[in-house]
C-alpha cells in the first residue's frame, strides 16, 4: 500500500506524529486518487448483447459481465417483483389486492406504475429516513446516564428527515441543513428545516470527569460528518497525519476549529419573528405579572406591620394565662383578654401557637426561650416580671428586623429555602402569617380589606394580566441541535493531546478537496461555508457517497463496497463509470433521490431474478464458479429483511399495523405497541433487546450498513415472544374471518403472508397439520389453536423473512 | 453424537455451520452472511487458558486494604506523605490511613492478605497477584469502561466481545459471553457492549437478583405449547423451509437459518437446565453459600463447562465497593464475595478446569492511601491491585509494586491495556493481530497500547 507522501510515509514507519504544512505536499498528485478526480461523464459502454439493456445502467452492468464471460440471470416474475420494490420502497408487504393490480396491468409500464406509486406513498420516507438515520447514528440519549438529559425531542429529526426523504429534498439542501441550518434563511413555512440541526445536536455527550472529553466530543462530529457526507475517515487524523490518505492533522484541527466554534442549543423551531415576538409578548407579561405581585405584596405588607405592635401585649397575655393556669386550670384565654383589652380570637391564636407542641413555633430560637420562661409557683401572684417582658421584645426586634428585609412576604409562599440565617426569618414570618400563622394573611382577607378604588385597580391589572396570558402564543417545539459560539481557531494537539499543543489550524476546508488551496473561512464559526463545500456540485465526493449509498440499499452492496470509506483503505468501485454515471445523472436531475431511485429500480439489472438459473451458456462460463458473491450483478441478491421492516410486515400482515405517522418515541417492550419499527425508541445506553438481537446497529457510532448474523437467540423469539405468538393469533383470527373454510384460509394466508398462491402440496400439508390431535394427556397444556401454531409457522418462515 | 451435544458442543447437522474455523485469519472484518459467527475459531498460537472469569469489584475496592499491604502507612499515619513525588491525584486526601485491617502472611508463598478475605486467603498459593496496575482517570465511568473495554468512552467493543469474535462460542446452545450484575453497574450495558462489532457479540446480562431458569435468557420458554407439540410445530416448518429452499439450491442463509431454529428448540432446555442450581449438590451450594454472589459464581462454574468463553460478575448494582466515608465498610463488601471466591476457584481446582480458565479480580482502580475525610478513601487511578488465577499464570506470586505508601505503581507498571494484552495472549490471541475493520481503520482491544506482561505465565 503506497502511503501519500513521503513526510507521512517516514512518520508512519518510524510511529511518530507528523504535522504536515501544507507545502510539503504535492496536492496534485495526491489528487490523482480516483475519489478525488472530478466526476466524470462516462460515455455509454460498447455491449455485444445490444438486446438485453434497457436503461444505461443495463450497460454498464452488462459491460462488466460480458467482459468477464457471464451471463444475466432472467428476470424475475411479477409477484417477486412487487414484493421486492414494495419492501424495498416502503418497508412492508404488498398486500394482495395491489399485487393482483399489478398482475392484471398488461402495459408495459406497469412497473413503473409500481414504482411511482410507491415513490408516492408516504410509507417511502419512513423507510428511506431509516437508511439515513444508520448514517447519522441517530439516538435520543447518550450511553451514560451521568448528568445528561434524555434529548425527549430527538424524534423531531428523525421525523424531519423521513419529511424531506418524502419531499424529495434535494440532497444538496439535505446536506446544508444539517450542518447549518442555524444559519440560513427559511421560509416561514419550511423552519422545521431546523431540526435537521440534530444530526450533530443528538451526537454523543461524553461523561465530563475527563479533560479529553470535550475534544473526543468533537471527534464524534467530524468522524460522523466526514464518513457520512464525503466516505473519509478524516478522525484517523486527529493524532497523526492519516496513514493513508492526504489528510494532515492540520486539515483535522481545521474542522475541529469550527466545531470548537459551535455549541449545542435548543432550537426553537419557529421563524424570528415569532421567537421575538413571544419573547417581547412574554417581557410585557412577567413586568405585569411582577406589577400586580407588588401591588398584592405591599397590600398585604401595609396590613401586616401594624401587626408588630400587638406582637409584645399578646405574647405577654399568653404567658398570663399560662401563669394562672397553674392555681386555676379553668382560667380562660377571655377573662385574659377583656383584661388586656385584646382580641379574644387572635389571643387564641396566640396560645395556640406558642404551646409546647407548636408546629410553627419550632425551631425560632428566641419563641423557643420565651416558651421556656419560669411560670410563678402555684398560688403565687401572677406578674409579668422584666425578664418575660424582655422575651417577648426580644422577639419583636427579630420579626421586625426579619420584615424589613425587601420581600418579607415571600416566604408565605415559597417554603424551605436552605441557608439558615434565611431559613430563620423565613420560619418567623411564617410564624406569623403564613396560613397556619397567627395572622393568615389570605388573598381573601386581603381583597376584604382593599377600598374601591385599589380593588378596582386590582381588577385591571388581573384583567391586562389574563390577556397577556391569552394572547400570549404557544411556545414554539425545540429541537435538539447546534448554534454559534464564540469563533476561534484551534491549535493542533499533537498526538491529539489537548496539553500538548502545536501550530495553530485555521478554520477552512480540507487541502484535498480544494486543490491544496482551501480558503479561510470568515463567517462565524465558518458552518456555514463548510456546509457549502460539502454540498458543492464541484465536490468529487459528495454525489459519488451517496448514489453509492442508494446503490448499497437496493442491491444490498455498493458499488464501492465501503459506502463510508472512499479512502485507499476502502474497496475499489467495482463499476466505476457506473458511479460517475449516476453521480452525474443525481447532480444534473437537482440533487432528485428519488429520480435515482427510479433510474436503478426501472433497470433491468435490479429486475433479475435471485435465482441462479442463469445457465452457462456456450463459451460462457458459470456464474457460481467465477462470482459466487454476485459483485458483478449477474442475479439479484436475496436479502434478509433489516428489523424494523420484518416487525412491521409481521404487524402489516396479521393485519395489527397502527400506521399513523410521526411523533415522540414509543415503546418496542409495550405489547400494545403497533406503530412502525421506525418510531420506536432508540438508545446509545441500552439498545430495545429486540433490535439488537437482529443487527441494530450500535448508534454510538455511524453505521454504514447493516451486517447480518443468524443465531439461536433470534429464533427463541420467533418461537416463543408475546409479540410473535401475538401476531400468530392475530394473523389466524384474520384468514379465519375473511376466508370461508380451511383450504380457503390457506390460500388466503398464502397471498398475505409470501405474496403468492399455496401450492397444492403445501394446501395438503396444512390441512393436515390443522387437522391434527394434540396427544388427549397433554391437550389441556397447549394454549394456542392448531390455526394459531400454523400462522406462527407462516410467519417463522424463512420465506417471510427473505425477500427474492 | 447425540451424547455429544448434550454436553453443549451442539454438533447435530451443524458440520456445514460449524466449519468455519479460520475465518479469523482469512479477513477479520468479514462477517459473512450465512456463516455462525459463533462457530468456535482457531487462535493464533497455543492458548494457556479456554475461558475467562471476571470477578468485577466494580466502584474501585482499595489496593492497600486488600492485597497490596503497606507496613510504612502505619509508620506514617496521620502524616503527610514524606516526599513531595508522591501525590495523590485528587485533593481530597492530604494524610496518610493506614489500614483498619489486619494483614497476615498465606500459603507457601507467604502472600499478605487482609483479614477481610480470610476464605481466599487460604487459596494464596494460586494468585498472582498484580501490585502495579494503573489506569487514567481516578473516576467510576472512564475507568470501568477501560478495564471493559479498553477505551475510555463508550465507543469501543468489550473484551468479551473481542473474544466471541476472535475464538467463537464453544456451546452454540448457549449464550458464549455472560454478565451477571443483579440490577445495573454504573454506565450499565455500555460495559458489555459489542459497538461496531456485531450485535450478537454483545455479553448476555443477567439480573441475578431474582434468577429463573426461565427467564434468564429472554424468550426462553414456551408458555403456550407442551415440548410435543411445539416439536411438531417445528417439523412443520422445517418441512416448509426446506420446500422453500429446495428451490433456491445452496443458500448459505437459508440453511444457517434452518439449522439455527433447531439449535433455538434444543437451547429451550439446555439452558433452562444450565441455570437450575438444583442440579447441583447440597455440599456444593454450600461450598458457594447463598448470597447473589456465590450463586453467580456456581452458576458461571456451571456455564463454563459447558463451553461459555467468558463470565463476568459484578459485585453488585451501582458501585458497591465505593467507600468514601469509611474505609472499613469495605469488610461488609468482602464478605459477600470472599466465601464464593474461594469456592470457585478450590471447585474449580477440583475439576481440574482451573489449569485453563483464567480468573481475574479486581476493580476499576484503587483507592488512595491517604485518607478522605476521616476515615474513608477517595478514588484512586495512578496504582492500584487485581489478581489473577489458573489460565496458565503462576500461582503464588506478586508481580509488580506500588512505591511504599501505595500511591503511585513504580516497579512493573501494568495499565489496564497491558493486562488485556496479557490476557489476549493467555487465550491464544495476539493483541496486536486480534482487529476489526471498522471505518478505515483496524480496531483492537489495545488501541495502540498494551504489552504482554509474560513474567507471569507458567
Amino acid at each position: 500500500m503506497k502511503s501519500w507522501h513521503l513526510a507521512a510515509l517516514c512518520a508512519a514507519a518510524l510511529g511518530l506524529p507528523h504535522n504536515a504544512v501544507a507545502a510539503d505536499v504535492d496536492w496534485n498528485e495526491a489528487r490523482k486518487f480516483w475519489s478525488f478526480q472530478p466526476v466524470s461523464k462516462p460515455a455509454s459502454p460498447a455491449v455485444k448483447n445490444g438486446s438485453w439493456p434497457t436503461t444505461e445502467i443495463d450497460r454498464f452492468i452488462l459491460a462488466r459481465l460480458e467482459t468477464a464471460g457471464l451471463n444475466p440471470a432472467v428476470v424475475a416474475d411479477k409477484r417477486t417483483l412487487i414484493r421486492r420494490a414494495t419492501f424495498d420502497l416502503t418497508g412492508l408487504p404488498p398486500t394482495p389486492e395491489e399485487i393482483d393490480a399489478f398482475l392484471a396491468d398488461k402495459s408495459p409500464k406497469a412497473f413503473e406504475s409500481v414504482i411511482d406509486r410507491l415513490l408516492a406513498s408516504p410509507h417511502y420516507g419512513e423507510r428511506w429516513a431509516r437508511h439515513w438515520l444508520d448514517v447519522a447514528r441517530y439516538a435520543e440519549d447518550q450511553a451514560h446516564t451521568f448528568g445528561v438529559k434524555p434529548n425527549t425531542e430527538a424524534y423531531r429529526y428523525r421525523d424531519w428527515v423521513i419529511d424531506a426523504f418524502n419531499a424529495d429534498m434535494p440532497y444538496d439542501r439535505f446536506v446544508k441543513l444539517q450542518i447549518a441550518a442555524d444559519l440560513m434563511e427559511h421560509q416561514p413555512d419550511r423552519i422545521g428545516d431546523k431540526a435537521a440541526l440534530g444530526f450533530f445536536g443528538l451526537g454523543a455527550q461524553y461523561y465530563k470527569g475527563n479533560d479529553r472529553a470535550a475534544a473526543d466530543e468533537i471527534d464524534d462530529r467530524i468522524d460522523t460528518m466526514t464518513k457520512a457526507f464525503l466516505g473519509l475517515t478524516v478522525s484517523c487524523a486527529r493524532c497523526h497525519d492519516h496513514k493513508f490518505d492526504p489528510i494532515p492533522t492540520l486539515d483535522y484541527y481545521s474542522l475541529a476549529g469550527v466545531f470548537q466554534s459551535t455549541k449545542l442549543a435548543n432550537v426553537p423551531l419557529a421563524t424570528k419573528e415569532v421567537t421575538d415576538r413571544l419573547e417581547s409578548m412574554q417581557k410585557q407579561l412577567d413586568a405585569s405579572d411582577k406589577q400586580m405581585k407588588e401591588f398584592v405584596r405591599q397590600e398585604k405588607l401595609q396590613w401586616a406591620k401594624p401587626r408588630m405592635d400587638e406582637v409584645v401585649p399578646y405574647m405577654l397575655a399568653v404567658w398570663q394565662v399560662r401563669a394562672h393556669r397553674q392555681s386555676n386550670p379553668k382560667y380562660s384565654t377571655a377573662e385574659q383578654a377583656t383584661l388586656d383589652k385584646l382580641d379574644v380570637a387572635v389571643l387564641d391564636r396566640w396560645f395556640k401557637a406558642l404551646q409546647p407542641d407548636s408546629k410553627t413555633a419550632q425551631g425560632i430560637p428566641t419563641l423557643d426561650a420565651f416558651r421556656k420562661l419560669p411560670l410563678p409557683a402555684k398560688g403565687k401572684a401572677v406578674e409579668v416580671t422584666p425578664e418575660v417582658r424582655k422575651a417577648a421584645e426580644a422577639f419583636l426586634t427579630l420579626i421586625r428586623a426579619g420584615m424589613a428585609a425587601n420581600d418579607a412576604l415571600a416566604p408565605i409562599v415559597k417554603k424551605g429555602a436552605n441557608g439558615s440565617a434565611d431559613r430563620l426569618r423565613q420560619d418567623m414570618v411564617g410564624f406569623l402569617f403564613a396560613d397556619n400563622g397567627v395572622y393568615p394573611i389570605t388573598d381573601t382577607g386581603m381583597m376584604a380589606r382593599l377600598n374601591a378604588e385599589k380593588k378596582s385597580r386590582l381588577e385591571t391589572m388581573k384583567s391586562e394580566l389574563d390577556r397577556l396570558k391569552k394572547d400570549l402564543p404557544p411556545t414554539p417545539a425545540t429541537a435538539h441541535g447546534i448554534g454559534e459560539g464564540t469563533p476561534a481557531d484551534m491549535k493542533v494537539l499533537v498526538r491529539g493531546n489537548p496539553a500538548d499543543q502545536g501550530e495553530l489550524a485555521p478554520r477552512r476546508f480540507l487541502h484535498v478537496l480544494t486543490g491544496g488551496h482551501p480558503e479561510r473561512f470568515t463567517k462565524g464559526s465558518g458552518r456555514l461555508e463548510l456546509a457549502d463545500a460539502i454540498a458543492s456540485k464541484d465536490n468529487p465526493l459528495t454525489a459519488r457517497v451517496l448514489v453509492n449509498r442508494l446503490w448499497q440499499w437496493h442491491f444490498g452492496r455498493g458499488i464501492v463496497a465501503t459506502p463510508s470509506n472512499f479512502g485507499q483503505l476502502g474497496q475499489r468501485a467495482t463499476h466505476p463509470e457506473l458511479l460517475d454515471y449516476l453521480a452525474t445523472r443525481f447532480v444534473a436531475s437537482g440533487w432528485s433521490i428519488k429520480a435515482i431511485h427510479r433510474e436503478i429500480m426501472l433497470s433491468k439489472v435490479y429486475q433479475l431474478s435471485s435465482v441462479d438459473d442463469a445457465k452457462p451458456q456456450a463459451a460462457n462460463r458459470d456464474p457460481q464458479v467465477v462470482d459466487p458473491d454476485n459483485n458483478l450483478l449477474w442475479r439479484a441478491s436475496r436479502s434478509r429483511l433489516d428489523v424494523e421492516n420484518w416487525r412491521d410486515a409481521l404487524l402489516a400482515v396479521s393485519g395489527q399495523l397502527d400506521p399513523s405517522f410521526g411523533g415522540p418515541t414509543t415503546d418496542l417492550g409495550s405489547v400494545s405497541n403497533r406503530r412502525r419499527t421506525v418510531y420506536a425508541k432508540v438508545s446509545r445506553h441500552e439498545l430495545n433487546g429486540l433490535l439488537r438481537l437482529f443487527d441494530f446497529p450500535d448508534a454510538n457510532i455511524s453505521s454504514e450498513r447493516r451486517v447480518d448474523t443468524t443465531v439461536p437467540q433470534q429464533q427463541l423469539f420467533v418461537l416463543n415472544s408475546p409479540f410473535f405468538i401475538g401476531q400468530a393469533k392475530a394473523l389466524a383470527a384474520r384468514v379465519q374471518k375473511e376466508s370461508p373454510d380451511d383450504t380457503e384460509r390457506v390460500r388466503r394466508a398464502y397471498l398475505l403472508t409470501y405474496g403468492r398462491p399455496a401450492s397444492d402440496a403445501e394446501v395438503v400439508l396444512a390441512l393436515r397439520f390443522l387437522g391434527g390431535k394434540d396427544d388427549p394427556t397433554e391437550a389441556k397444556s397447549n394454549q394456542l389453536t392448531r390455526w394459531e401454531r400454523y400462522a406462527q409457522v407462516l410467519l417463522a418462515g424463512n420465506e417471510f423473512l427473505y425477500v427474492d | 453424537m447425540l451424547s455429544r451435544a448434550g454436553t453443549g458442543l451442539g454438533t447435530l447437522g451443524l458440520a456445514s455451520v460449524l466449519s468455519d474455523a479460520g475465518l479469523l485469519a482469512a479477513a477479520p472484518a468479514a462477517i459473512a452472511p450465512g456463516r455462525n459467527p459463533l462457530a468456535p475459531k482457531s487462535t493464533h498460537f497455543p492458548a494457556r487458558a479456554k475461558r475467562i472469569i471476571h470477578l468485577f469489584m466494580n466502584g474501585g475496592p482499595s489496593h492497600v486494604d486488600t492485597f497490596d499491604y503497606k507496613p510504612s502507612l502505619e509508620k506514617y499515619n496521620g502524616q503527610k506523605p514524606p516526599t513531595s513525588a508522591t501525590k495523590t491525584e485528587r485533593v481530597t486526601g492530604s494524610t496518610l490511613m493506614m489500614s483498619p485491617f489486619k494483614f497476615a502472611r498465606h500459603g507457601r508463598c507467604g502472600l499478605n492478605v487482609s483479614e477481610i478475605f480470610p476464605n481466599v486467603a487460604k487459596c494464596a498459593d494460586d494468585l498472582c497477584v498484580i501490585n502495579s496496575m494503573h489506569t487514567n482517570i481516578p473516576n467510576h465511568e472512564p475507568s470501568l469502561l477501560m478495564m471493559t473495554c479498553g477505551d475510555n468512552q463508550p465507543i469501543r467493543p468489550s473484551m468479551g466481545s473481542w473474544l466471541l469474535y476472535g475464538l467463537g462460542a464453544e456451546n452454540q446452545n448457549l449464550p458464549g459471553f455472560v454478565v451477571f450484575c443483579p440490577g445495573k453497574p454504573v454506565v450499565g450495558p455500555q460495559l458489555w457492549a459489542n459497538s461496531f462489532l456485531p450485535g450478537i457479540f454483545q455479553g448476555a446480562h443477567i439480573n441475578n437478583s431474582s434468577l429463573d431458569p426461565k427467564s434468564v435468557i429472554p424468550h426462553l420458554h414456551n408458555g403456550s405449547l407442551t415440548r410435543a407439540a411445539q416439536r411438531e410445530q417445528l417439523d412443520l416448518l422445517k418441512q416448509l423451509n426446506e420446500m422453500h429452499l429446495a428451490q433456491r439450491s445452496g443458500d448459505n442463509p437459508l440453511e444457517a437459518r434452518i439449522q439455527s431454529l433447531e439449535m433455538a428448540f434444543r437451547m429451550q432446555f439446555e439452558a433452562q437446565d444450565v441455570f437450575d442450581l438444583s442440579k447441583e449438590t447440597q455440599s456444593t451450594r454450600d461450598l458457594y453459600g447463598k448470597g447473589q454472589f456465590g450463586e453467580a459464581c456456581l452458576l458461571s462454574r456451571r456455564l463454563l463447562e459447558r463451553g461459555v468463553r467468558m463470565v463476568q460478575i459484578f459485585t453488585g448494582g451501582g458501585q458497591p465497593w465505593d467507600d468514601h466515608g469509611d474505609a472499613t465498610a469495605h469488610a461488609a463488601k468482602a464478605k459477600l464475595v470472599d466465601q464464593p471466591i474461594a469456592a470457585l476457584l478450590t471447585d474449580l481446582k477440583r475439576t481440574g478446569m482451573l489449569d485453563d480458565t483464567l480468573v481475574l479480580w479486581g476493580g476499576e482502580f484503587g483507592r488512595t492511601p491517604t485518607a478522605q475525610g476521616a476515615k474513608g478513601r477517595d478514588h484512586h487511578s495512578q496504582g492500584f491491585t487485581v489478581w489473577l488465577a489458573g489460565g496458565g499464570v503462576k500461582g503464588g506470586m506478586t508481580y509488580g509494586a506500588t512505591d511504599e505508601f501505595g500511591i503511585a505503581a513504580v516497579e512493573k507498571r501494568t495499565h489496564v491495556h497491558d493486562l488485556h494484552a496479557t490476557m489476549l495472549h493467555l487465550m491464544g490471541l495476539d493483541h496486536e493481530k486480534l482487529t476489526y475493520r471498522y471505518g478505515g481503520r483496524d480496531f483492537r482491544l489495545t488501541d495502540v497500547h498494551g504489552k504482554v506482561a509474560k513474567g507471569i505465565f507458567t
